[in-house]
């Protein structure tokens, strides 16, 4: 099967960069998937699960941030603020995270702060349930 | 020649200083350590970044966005400009804190309505005496730099610019050129120019087609822009850290060097002084014998 060049970099590492058969992101409007010899695109990416098959069959989650993916001849790469792989995730801290900004949209806020609560809660959440899947699987 | 007690005195008083600079120039190397790593992880993103946004800039010309409004009709005088400026805590780190407001100085003598958003101790003082006005809310220190707080600082920057209430929004920061090298610079964080992006070397043989953004360029941009501030902000808050530890080390180290020379010669000088005390005594002593013989 064909395959094309993929690179993740996240704001603290670059979390992947080698091969990929099948990759699926989350758009603002849903999920998309990414084939090798995709047209050249630049697509926003929302806080989500991001899927990459790099061997048949076996799929690999990530939850990333926002950020933005960029597909260039048959080569995509990922910038995104955070990437994790499930086992690298913090469930107490996330937890904690989800806490936080719960008690915080329970106070009155500037609309600033509203947005900035909400995306760190949508962060919290994301981190969760990827975290969780995974416990769920085993 | 000095008397033996005051050069004493002052051999003290630089062993003293010696051991604070030397334990300056030992944390500033262990947080360099840590600051260098963290460098190192952020610099693909970083530049990777930039890279990806001039791209699209070249390849999507006709794009029409908030976010590349230059605001042309405002009169240069009337213009609001905020600058954030990284700085230190505190001082003692050669010439980095004073590049960097040299620097600022340079906007600030600039026409317009400046506003500052320091990052960091030293700057707000500098710049509180300087009579500039200051978003005194903007309470971030330098240590430790975390996407957290590149986050908060630029929520809080895009929401002016998007309400008008600033024009032009600068960083002011050091770059670690390598070990010994560090650079002040100034990038313009919006409105997004084009020529801004244009230095970034790209390898000329590669192919370009046009690219399509998806859901829509406005999606795309809504979802980059703030994403690209944020991760400029936050690699220059490492790039100034990473450089604030080197400038203070080399600046440590140097105290620390000329300290111990000092301490050298004033050995040498009290040492000859305690031999001329010495021999005095000595001679002293004999002078009285030879008066007591002589009887």
């Amino acid at each position: 099967m064909e395959t094309f060049g993929l690179k993740i970099i996240a704001s603290d590492k670059v979390f992947y960069e080698g091969r990929c058969r099948n990759l699926i992101i989350p758009a603002p409007d849903g999920e998309k998937g990414i084939l090798p010899n995709h047209e050249n695109m630049v697509i926003a990416i929302a806080v989500g699960i991001a899927r990459m098959e790099v061997e048949e069959g076996k799929w690999t989650e990530v939850a990333v941030g926002t950020g933005f993916a960029e597909i260039v001849n048959n080569r995509v790469t990922l910038l995104v603020d955070t990437a994790e792989r499930p086992e690298d995730i913090d469930v107490r801290r996330a937890e904690e995270q989800r806490e936080r900004a719960e008690e915080q949209m329970r106070q009155k806020q500037s609309t600033q702060e509203y947005y900035h609560t909400r995306a760190s809660l949508a962060r919290a959440m994301n981190r969760l349930r990827l975290a969780q899947d995974k416990k769920w699987n085993i | 020649m000095a008397n033996i007690r005051e050069i004493q005195g002052r051999i003290n008083s630089v062993k003293d200083t010696m051991k604070i600079t030397n334990a300056m120039y030992m944390i500033s190397s262990s947080k360099l350590t840590q600051a260098r790593k963290k460098l190192a992880d952020t610099e693909p993103y970083f530049y990777a970044l930039q890279g990806e946004i001039s791209r699209i800039l070249r390849h999507v010309p006709e794009l029409r966005h908030h976010f590349f409004d230059k605001r042309e009709k405002i009169p240069a005088e009337e213009r609001k400009i905020g600058s954030i400026v990284v700085t230190a805590d505190k001082g003692l780190a050669g010439a980095y804190n004073h590049n960097i407001v040299k620097l600022e100085e340079e906007i600030l003598s600039k026409p317009g309505i400046h506003k500052l958003f320091v990052v960091g101790e030293l700057g707000r003082h500098y710049f509180a005496k300087r009579n500039v006005e200051i978003d005194t809310n903007f309470k971030y220190t330098v240590q430790k730099p975390t996407m957290h707080r590149a986050r908060d600082i630029s929520a809080v920057l895009i929401d002016q610019f998007e309400a008008g209430e600033l024009d032009e929004i600068y960083i002011v920061y050091t770059r670690m050129e390598n070990s010994v090298q560090a650079n002040a610079e100034v990038v313009k964080l919006l409105p997004l120019e084009r020529s801004s992006f244009g230095e970034i070397k790209m390898p000329l043989n590669m192919y370009r087609e046009e690219i399509d953004l998806y859901p829509s360029a406005d999606a795309v941009m809504n979802s980059i822009v703030p994403n690209y501030v944020t991760g400029m902000i936050y690699g220059a808050l490492v790039e100034s850290y990473a450089s604030e530890h080197n400038a203070r080390m080399m600046a440590m180290k140097s105290a620390t060097d000329s300290a111990e020379e000092l301490i050298h010669d004033l050995s040498i000088a009290y040492n000859r002084a305690r031999q001329a005390a010495i021999t005095q005594e000595i001679t002293e002593v004999c002078g009285g014998a030879r008066a007591q013989q002589k009887k």
